[in-house]
C-alpha cells in the first residue's frame, strides 16, 4: 500500500463512518420530545406559523422521510435553517468555524510547544528538582476542568490582575481586517496592522490557555516518558561514547523519536479543544462555533446541533489523517510499511 | 495457589504500588472521599441543608468556624453539600463506568477474536462512529435532547464510553488471540465461549482494570461539566458542578460558593488520577 | 547553546512586547473619536421586526426602524412616521396620514405602500409580535401616497398603544434580498437577509452583525427628525456615534468590563450581588426602572386542593411577600391589588395581601379541605432556566409548612413546563412564573385570565370562567379610553374574590451604567426611590438621547 492508497482508503472508510455519524445524531435530534417550531417562534406564535415551520421542516413525516430529505440537502451544501439564528446553518458554520479553528489552532502551538520544552527538559533531568515541579503540576493541571480554569482565569488575569481581555476576539472599537481567511491573526498581517494582530493575539490568550490546560500537562507528561524511555536506548548511548555534543545529541537524535507519541496524541488534542471550546467560547464569549453549538443545545435548535456536530466530525476525521501522515514522516518504520506495503 | 505465594505476590503489588509516594496520596485522598460520600449524614456538619433547605437570615455567609466553607444563596452550608455532592459524583462514575464496561468489553472480546470478518468489522466500525466526535461535543449533543437530569447524564456518558473499552479490549484480545495459549485450546476443541472468558478475558484484565481506575476522574469531570451547562444535575440536588455553575454568579463578592466546590472537584480528579497511576504501574508488566 | 539563547531573547521580547496593554487599538479612519456606547444583552437578538420579540430585539428595533406611532416621554401616544390618524366606523377603521420626505436607510422614501407591505409582512410571518395584531387586524390599503387605512375585524380599545411594536420597512430593500423560501412569490420574505441587515429608517443603522458576538449599529446622519428634543426624536449633542450590543451576560465578564470601562451599560439579568459589587468601582451606578411584569404563583382552581377558595385564601396569607422583596429580590415592590399598580386602568381600591397566619388559620379552618391536611401535598413548579425561583419556590415551601401543609418542590425545564400546563389534568398546583404584559395597560396583564390562555404558560390558574371572558373582551373592545379603565376595575376586584394568583412581586429592572453617560431615564422618568425611576410605559430606549459628553 503507497501512501496515496492509504489516504483514500482512510477518506472512504471516514466516509462511512461520517455517515453512521449522521444517521446516530439525526435520529436522535428527531426524537427530542418537545416541538422546536413552537420554541422557535415562541409561545405566542399563532399555530398556523407553527404549522408552517413545521411543515417547512419536514417535521410531520417519519425520521428516515426526514433523513432523506437532510441527506439530498447536504449534498447541496445545505443544512437546514438554524431556529436560533434564522439563517441557513451552513452559513452560520462557515461565519464561526474560522474563530474557533483559529483558537484551537493557537492553542495546540501553545500546548505541544510548551509541552515539548516541559517534557524534554524534565525527561532529560529525570528526578531532578525541576522534574519534579513538573511532573506535580501537570497532575494538578490534568485534574482542572477547562470549566474551572476559564472561571478562575477571569477572574484573576482578567479582573484583578487586568493583564487580559477576557470578551470576544477584538477590542470594542478596533475595525476588523478585511476578512481573507477568517483567522485574524492571518488577516491583520495581510492588511499590515500590527496594533489589530497584537490586540487579537491579546483576546486569544485567556481562552487558548483555557482551552489547553489539561492537554498541556498530559502532552508534558507523554514526551517526558518518551524522552526517558529513548535517553537509555543504545544508539544515544553510542552516539555519546563518539562524543557528539550533547546538544546535537539531543536535538537531532533524542527529540525526533521522542516527539513521535506527542505528535500521536495531537490529534486527539486537537479533537479535544473542539468539544473544550463549547464551554470555553461560551464563558469567553467567542463568537466560535462552540458558543454557537452551546447555544444550539441549550435551545433545541436540532438542525444546527445536528450541523455542527458533522463538521466536527469531519474535522476530527480529517485531523486524524493528517496525524497519522506526520507520525509515518516522523518514524521511519511507519512509513517503510506504508512504501513497502 | 497456595496462600504463601498470595501473599508474596500482594506484598510484590504493594511495593510497587508504594514505590511512588503520590500513589498512597492518591489512595489516601480516593479512600477519604468515599468514606464521607458513604457516610455523609454523619460527616456533614449541616446533613439537612444538603437538598431542600432555607435559611435566609444565614445566607451568604463566609467561611467562619460555624460554616467552614461558608454558606450559599438560600443559606445552606456549602461544605455539607460538597459532602454530599461527593455522593453523587461517585455514583455518576461507578454507574457509568459499570453499565459502559460490560458490553463495552464483551464486544471488544468478539471483534478481537473474530478479526477481520464481518463482525469485526460491523463492531467496530460502530464504536467508530461513537469515537469520531470528541466525547465531549457527544455527550453534550446526547444531554441536550434529553431532558436535563441526572441520570440522563448519566446515560448520555455511558452512550459515548463503551467504545473506548471495546477499542481497548480489541487490541489486546486480537494479540492474544495468536499466543500458543489460545491456539492450544483451539485445537483441543474448546468452545468460543471457553477461548473468550477462559483464555482471552483473564489476559485482558489488567489493562481494563488499569483503565477503569484513570477513567473514574474523567467521568466526574465531564459529569461536572455537563452540570456546569446545565444539561447534568439539577438543584437542589447538592452537585458539585451545578454548585460552581449557581456560584459563579457571585464572584468575586461571595467567591467561597463557587470556589469550594471547584477546588473539591480538582481534589476527586486528582486523587483518582494519582490512584490510577499507581495502579498502572502496579499492574505493569505483572 | 547559542541558538537557544537567541531563541529565548527572541521570545521575551515578543512577550514582552505583547505583555503590554494594548495602548491604542489602532484608531478607526474617522477624524475624531467617536462616541460608542456598548451595552449587555441576553442573545439572540433578532433585528428582523417581524420576527424579534424578547428583550434585546424589541431594544434594537426603534433605533433601526420606526413605527407609526410612538409613546411620548409624557406616556401618550404621539406622532413618529404618521403625522395624524383618525378614527372613524366606530373604532372599527383607523386612518394613517404619513410624514412626508422620510428617507430610508437605502435613500427610498417611505410611502403607504411600504406599511401596506411591512404589516401584511408581519401578519403573512405571524411570528415575533404579530399575535398583537392578528387577531384584530383585517386590511391594510394604501388610500394615496401618503394615507394608509388600517380596517380592523373586531373592536380593539388599545390599539394605538399596541401600534408602536409594528415598524414600517422600506419594500423596495426588502424585495430585492429576498432569497428562496416558503413564501411563494416573497420567496423568504426577506427573513434571512434582515436577520443581519436593516431596511429601516431609524436613527441608527446596522453597521456589522457578528452573529453570536456583537450589534454594531452607527449613527444614521440623514435621520428625517427635525428638533433635538425627544418630540420630533432626532439625536441629542454627543449622541453615540456607534451603537454596540454585546450578547453576553456571564456575570464575572460583565463586571470586568465594567471596572475597565469597556461597558458603558449592563444588561437587566445581573444577580444583584454582582450589581453591588460593580457599584463599588468609581464612575459606576446603578439604575433601576420600575417594571410592568409581576412574579406570579398561579394556583390552579381545578384541582384539589388549591380548587377551594378557602385554601387558596389560606396560601395567599400565610406567603411572606416582605421576605421576598427584602432578602431575596431587593429592590422589587410589593404588589398592591391585582396588576402592576404602575399600569393605567389600575385600581387602588382592593385591601392588598399581606402575611397574615392568623387569618390564614381563619381561612384555611373554613376549608374543606382542614381535616385532610396530613394527606394533602401540593406541587410547586419553578422554571430551570431561572435559577432564583428555586428560592421563591423554598420560602413557599417554608410558609406553608407554618399551615402544617406538605409542599413538593418540581424543577422543569421552559419547555416541558409549556407541555405540562397545556393540560388541566398534568398542570400543578402552583406554577412560578414571571407574566409581563402585551401592551401597557391593565388590560395587557388581565387577558391572561381569559379562557383562551388557560392551555397556555400564562395561565396555570384554569379559570375557565366565561363571565370573566365576557367581562375581559368587552373592555378590551371598548374604545373609549375612561369607560375602558372603568371595565378593567371591575374585572380587577371580580378576579380580587375569587384569588387564584399569589402576586408575589412588582419586578424592577436593575442595571449598572458608567456615569460619564447621561441617562434619559433620569431625565425622563420620575424618581420613584433611591436609584429606581418610574419611566413612562412603553417609552422606548432610544440610544439617539444617551449623551456620551464626559467619555473619557
Amino acid at each position: 500500500m503507497n501512501i496515496k492508497k492509504y489516504v483514500a482508503y482512510r477518506l472512504i472508510s471516514s466516509f462511512f463512518v461520517l455517515f453512521g455519524l449522521s444517521l446516530l445524531i439525526f435520529s436522535l435530534s428527531r426524537l427530542v420530545p418537545g416541538d422546536p417550531a413552537r420554541l422557535a417562534l415562541g409561545p405566542m406564535a399563532p399555530q398556523w406559523a407553527v404549522d408552517k415551520l413545521r411543515a417547512q421542516l419536514h417535521l410531520d413525516e417519519p425520521v428516515y422521510i426526514q433523513y432523506i430529505y437532510w441527506v439530498t440537502n447536504v449534498f447541496r451544501g445545505d443544512l437546514g435553517q438554524s431556529l436560533v439564528t434564522r439563517r441557513g446553518v451552513f452559513n452560520d458554520i462557515f461565519e464561526f468555524f474560522p474563530a474557533t479553528f483559529e483558537l484551537v489552532i493557537f492553542s495546540v502551538i501553545l500546548s505541544t510547544s510548551l509541552a515539548i520544552i516541559l517534557g524534554v527538559t524534565s525527561g532529560k533531568y529525570a528526578n531532578s528538582l525541576w522534574d519534579n515541579i513538573v511532573r506535580v503540576t501537570s497532575y494538578v493541571g490534568i485534574a482542572i476542568p477547562s470549566f474551572v480554569w476559564a472561571i478562575m482565569s477571569v477572574f484573576i488575569f482578567g479582573y484583578l490582575l487586568r493583564w487580559f481581555p477576557t470578551l470576544g476576539r477584538l477590542s470594542s472599537g478596533v475595525v476588523m481586517p478585511t476578512k481573507v481567511t477568517g483567522l485574524l491573526l492571518v488577516d491583520s498581517l495581510i492588511a499590515g496592522r500590527l496594533g489589530v494582530f497584537r490586540d487579537a493575539f491579546y483576546h486569544m490568550i485567556l481562552p487558548g490557555t483555557s482551552l489547553v490546560i489539561s492537554r498541556l500537562a498530559q502532552e508534558a507528561r507523554i514526551t517526558r516518558a518518551s524522552v526517558v524511555e529513548n535517553l537509555h536506548k543504545d544508539y544515544i548511548m553510542a552516539a555519546r561514547s563518539f562524543g557528539i555534543p550533547e546538544r546535537t545529541i539531543t536535538l537531532k537524535y533524542l527529540l525526533k523519536p521522542s516527539l513521535i507519541p506527542t505528535v500521536a496524541i495531537m490529534g486527539m488534542d486537537i479533537a479535544g479543544s473542539m468539544g473544550g471550546s463549547f464551554i470555553v467560547e461560551t464563558i469567553f464569549n467567542w463568537p466560535g462555533l462552540g458558543r454557537y453549538g452551546m447555544s444550539a443545545m441549550l435551545s433545541n435548535d436540532i438542525n444546527a446541533i445536528v450541523g455542527v456536530v458533522m463538521l466536527i466530525g469531519v474535522f476530527f476525521a480529517f485531523m486524524n489523517i493528517l496525524v497519522d501522515l506526520i507520525t509515518a514522516y516522523l518514524d521511519p518504520r511507519i512509513m517503510m510499511k506504508l512504501r513497502g506495503g | 495457589m497456595n496462600t504463601e505465594l498470595m501473599k508474596e505476590r500482594w506484598r510484590r503489588n504493594w511495593y510497587k504500588f508504594s514505590r511512588n509516594p503520590l500513589s498512597i496520596l492518591g489512595l489516601a485522598v480516593v479512600l477519604a472521599i468515599i468514606l464521607i460520600a458513604i457516610f455523609a449524614d454523619f460527616f456533614a456538619p449541616y446533613p439537612e441543608h444538603a437538598f431542600v433547605f432555607v435559611d435566609f437570615k444565614n445566607a451568604k455567609r463566609p467561611p467562619c468556624w460555624q460554616y467552614l466553607c461558608g454558606t450559599d444563596m438560600a443559606g445552606r452550608d456549602i461544605l455539607s453539600r460538597i459532602f454530599f455532592g461527593f455522593r453523587y459524583s461517585l455514583v455518576m462514575a461507578v454507574s457509568v463506568l459499570s453499565v459502559a464496561t460490560p458490553p463495552g468489553v464483551l464486544l471488544g472480546l468478539v471483534a478481537g477474536y473474530m478479526r477481520d470478518t464481518w463482525v469485526d468489522i460491523a463492531i467496530m466500525r460502530v464504536a467508530d462512529v461513537f469515537l469520531s466526535v470528541p466525547s465531549m461535543v457527544l455527550a453534550l449533543a446526547v444531554c441536550s435532547m434529553l431532558e436535563p437530569t441526572l441520570y440522563n447524564a448519566m446515560l448520555a456518558v455511558t452512550v459515548m464510553w463503551w467504545p473506548w473499552y471495546t477499542r481497548l479490549v480489541y487490541g489486546a484480545a486480537s494479540s492474544i488471540k495468536n499466543e500458543y495459549f489460545v491456539q492450544a485450546a483451539e485445537v483441543t476443541g474448546a468452545s468460543t465461549f471457553h477461548i473468550l472468558f477462559g483464555e482471552i478475558f483473564p489476559n485482558c484484565l489488567s489493562t481494563i482494570f488499569t483503565k477503569m481506575t484513570l477513567d473514574v476522574g474523567w467521568v466526574i469531570l465531564i459529569g461536572s461539566t455537563l452540570s456546569f451547562v446545565g444539561l447534568g444535575a439539577q438543584p437542589p440536588t447538592p452537585d458539585l458542578g451545578t454548585m460552581v455553575s449557581d456560584g459563579s454568579k457571585y464572584i468575586p463578592a461571595q467567591w467561597w460558593i463557587s470556589l469550594f466546590p471547584a477546588l473539591f472537584i480538582v481534589v476527586i480528579i486528582l486523587g483518582f488520577n494519582l490512584l490510577g497511576d499507581g495502579v498502572r504501574d502496579m499492574l505493569a508488566g505483572d | 547553546m547559542y541558538a537557544g539563547i537567541i531563541a529565548i531573547i527572541v521570545i521575551a521580547a515578543a512577550g514582552y512586547w505583547l505583555m503590554q496593554p494594548a495602548q491604542e487599538p489602532e484608531p478607526a479612519p474617522v477624524p475624531s473619536e467617536p462616541i460608542v456606547y456598548r451595552s449587555t444583552w441576553a442573545w439572540p437578538t433578532r433585528i428582523d421586526p417581524a420576527v424579534g420579540s424578547d428583550g434585546s430585539s424589541t431594544a434594537a428595533h426603534p433605533n433601526l426602524y420606526n413605527s407609526l406611532v410612538r409613546i411620548t416621554p409624557e406616556g401618550v401616544v404621539g406622532p413618529e412616521l404618521a403625522e395624524s390618524w383618525t378614527t372613524s366606523n366606530e373604532g372599527m377603521t383607523y386612518t394613517f396620514t404619513l410624514r412626508q420626505g422620510v428617507m430610508s436607510h437605502a435613500g427610498n422614501e417611505i410611502t403607504a405602500e411600504d406599511v401596506v407591505f411591512s404589516m401584511d409582512r408581519l401578519l403573512g410571518m405571524g411570528e415575533g409580535l404579530a399575535y398583537l395584531f392578528l387577531p384584530y387586524i383585517d386590511e391594510v390599503t394604501a388610500v394615496d401616497t401618503y394615507t394608509v387605512q388600517f380596517d380592523l375585524l373586531k373592536s380593539f380599545g388599545p390599539i394605538l398603544t399596541v401600534m408602536p411594536n409594528f415598524f414600517v420597512l422600506d419594500k423596495d430593500v426588502v424585495m430585492e434580498n429576498i432569497a428562496e423560501g416558503e413564501y411563494g412569490d416573497l420567496g423568504d420574505y426577506g427573513k434571512e437577509w434582515l436577520m443581519t441587515h436593516d431596511a429601516g429608517t431609524g436613527p441608527y443603522k446596522v453597521k456589522e452583525f457578528l452573529l453570536e458576538e456583537k450589534l454594531v449599529m452607527e449613527k444614521y446622519e440623514d435621520y428625517w427628525g427635525e428638533t433635538l428634543d425627544v418630540e420630533g426624536f432626532k439625536f441629542v449633542e454627543n449622541a453615540p456615534d456607534i451603537m454596540e450590543m454585546i450578547g453576553t451576560t456571564e456575570p464575572i465578564t460583565v463586571r470586568t468590563m465594567m471596572s475597565r470601562m469597556e461597558l458603558e451599560r449592563t444588561d437587566s439579568w445581573q444577580p444583584i450581588e454582582n450589581l453591588e459589587e460593580m457599584v463599588q468601582t468609581e464612575g459606576v451606578e446603578m439604575i433601576g426602572e420600575v417594571g410592568t411584569s409581576l412574579l406570579n404563583l398561579m394556583m390552579h382552581t381545578n384541582k384539589a386542593p388549591t380548587d377551594d377558595v378557602h385554601f387558596r385564601r389560606a396560601m395567599v396569607y400565610a406567603f411572606d411577600y416582605e421576605t421576598v422583596v427584602t432578602d431575596i429580590f431587593p429592590h422589587t415592590t410589593l404588589v398592591k391589588g391585582v396588576v402592576n399598580e404602575v399600569l393605567p386602568g389600575y385600581t387602588p381600591d382592593l385591601e392588598p395581601f399581606r402575611r397574615d397566619l392568623d387569618k390564614a388559620m381563619e381561612e384555611l379552618e373554613q376549608s374543606v379541605y382542614y381535616d385532610q391536611l396530613d394527606e394533602i401535598e401540593i406541587e410547586i413548579h419553578w422554571c430551570a432556566e431561572v435559577p432564583a425561583e428555586e428560592r421563591i419556590s423554598l420560602l413557599f415551601m417554608d410558609n406553608m409548612a407554618d399551615l402544617g401543609i406538605s409542599v413538593k418542590i418540581v424543577k422543569e425545564p421552559w419547555l416541558s413546563m409549556i407541555e405540562t400546563m397545556a393540560d388541566p389534568e398534568l398542570s400543578p398546583n402552583v406554577v412560578v412564573v414571571y407574566n409581563s404584559v402585551h401592551f401597557p395597560e391593565a388590560g395587557g396583564d388581565l387577558m391572561r385570565y381569559h379562557s383562551e390562555s388557560a392551555p397556555t404558560w400564562e395561565q396555570n390558574e384554569w379559570l375557565l370562567d366565561e363571565t370573566l371572558d365576557q367581562m375581559i373582551e368587552d373592555a378590551l373592545g371598548t374604545v373609549d379610553q375612561a369607560e375602558r379603565f372603568e371595565k378593567y376595575g371591575e374585572i380587577q376586584e371580580y378576579i380580587y374574590d375569587v384569588c387564584p394568583t399569589i402576586y408575589v412581586l412588582q419586578t424592577t429592572t436593575l442595571r449598572c451604567v458608567q456615569d460619564y453617560v447621561d441617562y434619559p431615564y433620569v431625565e425622563y422618568g420620575e424618581q420613584v426611590s433611591g436609584f429606581v425611576y418610574k419611566v413612562p410605559l412603553g417609552f422606548r430606549t432610544y440610544y439617539g438621547l444617551y449623551t456620551g459628553v464626559n467619555q473619557p
